[in-house]
């Protein structure tokens, strides 16, 4: 096949981070000829990809540039005690025995779980793309109580099953739940009206909760700081509840194999409806055609027309250059024990979810626990996955309020990385051609909102008229060109059925 | 542009819907017509078979093809057996009558034979066959009854079931779908045949409770597993006290979750019930009073409608029979006998049952002989042990009241919690619970009245022994005029006079045929 591409695109996307692959799905699903490049050989850009153990190490120690997105990476190994832990598994995980099953990990540089009623899985749904997509319910949402890791009472089931609550405590948690969800415009109540402005605490501590549950609802549920307003806390807390009970028993999602699969179902999207992938591409220059005010891309000696072009951070040489700045840091272990006791790690642990607080809780990290039933990680072993707003360029000493809270015990930690996201600080929209959009790159979050938000804005500014990600069609609802788009075609029902009919032609010939 | 992708418009799209049904629906009236055809002229071949699966696959609820289908298959049967037999005698024959001719035969016949499978795997096969379509009926329909019915059918056609393949298949089913009361009554069906532990049953049950407790269907599966698991002796209570503790405890959990499931409130009232009163057809004698006439009055504990057992009256050195009885009211509680018994004063008298053995006491100024028991006298019954754990749920639920002061289910279980702690030391707070269940629920208004009726009517009754009155008079106090009904009448026939408020001296009416 030749490598030649067409040479005018309506739209020109460089990186295949999850933003960039949002707005490509969305312009080729409108018709729109899309070219896609990424300058890596992998998908997700610089932030939004899954890598195997070799090229994550490979990654953290690849030197960093003015334009590069993960910095101050570090990772070490440990030697673990050689205890007998699981039978069934190795006795002892050497640095040896897991890079031999490296290509087993989907290790995320930005791990995120979805809300299952969330933007995501929304978008994911209407647009039909959720074909492409495999997820896996997250099995405990966590809170650390005092040193000890519990799961929280999510659904009814949870509440009723669970041992850290009396009777009454589930009562009172119940009704919490139940009076958070009917808040809304129409059927507040007198008593959470006198709430607005003020703090979400305050609300709390007024429905007579015990401390506990004072603490599930800050922590898990509501996921709420202590200067979160009551506005705030009732949003938050709704959107947790409203994700419950759709497909597990947490309200969580997360993507089998890892994150860095969700911008690959867009592209997927992208390249259903025409769009044309090239990785390993980058672009050398962009330029302003006077005459016919379209851009000029030249890649690897090559000039390209473009109506407009989206590029995501790092991707393309734009000048002025916008500094990047310490986004997120992120900590990634890998463990031969999961995290917390057995009843929340039954059948070996699952995907668990803790949210942790420091700083009297004005700073927060997640904590994504990941087993092989992720599909990200080999049997016996855990991912753990930490993110917090970076403060410093050093994502060690950021990260060491929270791994001290839960790592203090745990000796069985094989392997840690350490490293910062960094994102460009913000452009000004003057600076630039209007007919070039940038993407900002991940910013810290546990769902995909912002993400899909700025997705459907940038797209809004280059086609405003047009349904951002309408429902693609499935197969059987597609016509091939020629055919009577309303006829039935006998071979597409049932085979029995078929055979009915024929039976019938058959006596009825019989009969004449 | 070629190959570009077009979607359906919805007008496309409805009229292709259109085309689709009218084929169908041609599909089905000739396969039907054909099947009625056939059936008539009696061909229960495999033909038949295919087309009932067709129209079963899509629609299992017709009850008429599954009859047709168990026709074939015992035609089948019917058939495979016969040719078995005729083929094991002429095996016999060749022995019988030895043909040099035929020797040659023979051989034919063995070749024959491999390919044609053993009689047992074809009968297999047939049967499998149709467990294999109700499987996949159930996932067109699974609360289909014909589809169900014809799996049990299939297994008890099959000596050789394999139960424990069943047995998955529930679970599996619960697990899409954990309140198909279907699968359940199937499940119970297959434990039985199985033979599966109840203690294994129990613990399947707790897990899907588990999962979600507002299941009817898994409580009432506790409420068949336990009584026998644990069984209580004194027959007083539904299962062993230590068990009904812990299912006391964990019923409260779930009415606690979600107050307003009506499931785990239900199951909590089973449990707080009376148990077993063994046997349906058995009644228990309450009440009966002897005439120095001679005309004797019995009360049953229950409607008797077909009261016709032998009472014995044993005086001292006699002995009368009393055989013919005669219904006094509607529900059949009163029956009085038709003969006049001619009794001696001064005599003690004995009353003899096939099931109960009572002394009579005397009468004052000799009118005759009665018997009283009081309704529900239970509270003498429960452990300390047990009294403890009802005083604290009874607590909880009252904790409970003070989130939730109209929860109609908190109400209705508080008072039957101190009802079954000591009916007559709570009688009046448990009667105000019912004046407020009465606002809050008033759909079940006359519910509500009628138990605080009952509850009023167990009460004084059990206070009238003590009374200075007994046994001649019976007095309903100003607090009860509140009353709209009169429960327990059958206890009543011993006295001679009954105070009653206004609104109820009407329905006394019974009694007053009665004054003998």
């Amino acid at each position: 096949m030749s490598d030649e591409l067409p040479e005018a695109f309506d739209l020109v996307v460089m990186g295949t981070g999850f933003t960039e692959s949002c707005i490509a799905a969305a312009a080729s699903r409108i018709g729109k000829t899309v070219l896609h490049l990424d300058k890596n050989e992998y998908y997700g850009g610089d932030s939004w990809g899954s890598f195997s153990l070799d090229a994550l190490c490979s990654l953290l120690e690849k030197e960093v540039s003015e334009s590069s997105a993960l910095r101050n990476g570090s990772y070490t190994w440990h030697n673990v005690a050689a205890v007998d832990w699981d039978t069934d598994a190795p006795a002892v995980w050497t640095r040896e025995a897991i890079l031999a099953k490296s290509r087993r990990f989907n290790l995320d540089l930005c791990p995120r779980v979805l809300y299952a009623a969330g933007e995501l899985v929304q978008l994911l749904i209407r647009s039909n793309i959720c074909r492409y997509a495999e997820f896996r319910a997250v099995d405990h949402v966590c809170m650390n109580n005092n040193g000890e890791i519990l799961s929280v009472p999510c659904s009814r089931s949870d509440v009723f099953n669970t041992k850290i609550l009396t009777m009454v405590e589930k009562r009172l948690l119940m009704k919490f739940l139940m009076a958070c969800n009917d808040y809304g415009e129409d059927k507040c109540n007198e008593d959470s009206l006198a709430f607005r402005g003020r703090s979400f605490v305050e609300y709390l501590q007024a429905q007579r909760v015990t401390e506990k549950i004072a603490s599930c609802v800050m922590q898990s549920i509501a996921m709420c700081g202590p200067n979160s307003t009551f506005e705030e806390g009732m949003q938050r807390t709704q959107r947790f509840l409203s994700s419950l009970g759709r497909y597990g028993n947490t309200p969580f999602l997360f993507p089998m194999y890892g994150c860095g699969e969700l911008p690959q179902c867009f592209c997927r999207l992208c390249a259903v409806f025409g769009g044309i992938y090239c990785l390993k591409r980058s672009v050398d220059a962009v330029s302003m055609d006077s005459q016919s005010q379209e851009l000029l891309v030249s890649c690897e000696g090559k000039t390209l027309r473009a109506k407009h072009l989206v590029s995501g951070p790092g991707q393309v040489p734009i000048n002025p250059v916008t500094p990047m700045r310490p986004n997120i840091s992120r900590g990634l272990f890998i463990s031969c024990s999961p995290l917390g006791n057995e009843e929340i790690n039954k059948g070996g642990g699952g995907v668990n979810l803790l949210r942790l607080l420091a700083d009297g809780g004005t700073r927060e990290a997640i904590v994504i626990q990941l087993s092989h039933y992720s599909g990200a990680c080999p049997e016996g072993l855990y991912i753990f996955h930490i993110t917090t707003p970076a403060q410093s360029e050093d994502p060690i000493a950021d990260l060491a309020p929270f791994t001290s809270q839960i790592f203090q015990n745990i000796s069985q930690i094989v392997f840690s990385s350490h490293f910062t996201l960094y994102s460009p600080q913000s452009v000004e929209a003057n600076a630039l051609p209007l007919s070039i959009h940038c993407t900002s790159g991940p910013i810290y979050e546990i769902d995909y909102d912002a993400a899909i938000s700025e997705a459907h804005r940038i797209f809004k500014e280059l086609y405003p008229n047009e349904e951002f990600l309408p429902r693609a069609p499935d197969p059987e609802e597609i016509v091939i060109d020629g055919e009577d788009p309303s006829a039935l075609n006998e071979h597409s029902l049932p085979e029995d059925l078929r055979a009915q009919l024929h039976d019938m032609e058959l006596n009825s010939t019989e009969n004449q | 542009m070629h190959g570009r992708v077009k979607v359906r418009t919805t007008e496309e799209e409805r009229e292709r819907k259109k085309k689709e049904q009218a084929l169908k629906m041609k599909a089905y009236r000739a396969a039907m017509t054909k099947i009625q055809k056939k059936r008539a002229g009696g061909e229960l071949d495999d033909e038949m078979l295919g087309l009932t699966t067709q129209i079963l696959l899509r629609n299992p609820d017709v009850s008429t093809l599954w009859n047709i289908r168990r026709e074939c298959v015992l035609e089948k049967i019917r058939k495979i057996t016969e040719e078995e037999e005729k083929q094991q005698e002429n095996s016999v024959k060749p022995e019988d009558e030895p043909k040099k001719d035929e020797a040659e035969e023979e051989p034919k016949e063995v070749v024959d034979s491999p390919q044609k499978l053993p009689v047992e795997d074809q009968l297999q096969s047939i049967l499998n066959h149709e467990l294999q379509l109700t499987e996949q009926c159930l996932m067109v329909n699974p609360k289909s009854y014909n589809a169900w019915h014809h799996r049990c059918w299939s297994l008890e056609q099959n000596p050789l079931a394999d139960w424990q393949r069943e047995l998955q298949l529930c679970n599996k089913y619960l697990k899409y779908d954990e309140r198909n009361f279907h699968t359940w009554d199937y499940r119970r069906y297959v434990t039985g045949k199985a033979q599966v532990p109840n203690k294994q049953e129990l613990d399947f049950c707790t897990e899907k409770i588990k999962v979600n407790f507002s299941n009817y269907s898994s409580w009432h599966h506790r409420s068949l597993l336990l009584p026998q698991l644990y069984p209580n002796e004194q027959q007083d209570r539904p299962m062993s006290e230590e068990k009904l503790r812990e299912e006391l405890e964990m019923v409260l959990t779930a009415a606690f979750t979600d107050p307003n499931d009506s499931s785990a409130w239900f199951y909590q009232r089973w449990l707080l019930g009376q148990g077993f009163h063994g046997d349906k057809d058995a009644f228990t004698v309450v009440a009966f009073r002897l005439d120095p006439h001679g005309k004797a009055v019995i009360g049953l504990d229950k409607p008797f409608p077909a009261f016709n057992a032998k009472v014995q009256l044993v005086g001292k050195d006699s002995s009368v029979d009393i055989s013919s009885w005669l219904p006094v009211n509607r529900d059949k509680s009163i029956w009085k006998s038709t003969e006049t018994i001619t009794i001696e004063a001064q005599e003690s008298y004995e009353l003899k049952l096939p099931n109960q053995q009572i002394k009579l006491s005397a009468l004052p100024l000799n009118r005759g002989y009665f018997y009283f028991k009081p309704p529900n006298s239970l509270s003498s019954s429960c452990s300390q042990d047990l009294k403890a754990e009802l005083e604290t749920q009874l607590q909880s639920c009252l904790d409970l009241l003070d989130y939730e002061p109209d929860s109609k289910w908190t109400l209705l279980t508080s008072s039957l919690l101190m009802r079954a702690i000591d009916p007559s030391s709570h009688h009046a707070k448990s009667l105000e619970h019912l004046q407020k269940l009465q606002k809050v629920d008033p759909l079940r208004k006359g519910y509500y009245k009628d138990l605080a009726a009952r509850w009023t009517l167990e009460y004084e009754l059990n206070k009238w022994p003590q009374s200075e009155k007994f046994p001649l008079q019976f007095e309903l106090d100003k607090q009860s005029e509140a009353l709209t009904s009169l429960p327990y009448g059958q206890y009543l026939i011993i006295a001679d006079e009954l105070g009653l408020p206004e609104k109820l001296r009407n329905l006394a009416q019974t009694f007053n045929e009665l004054k003998l």
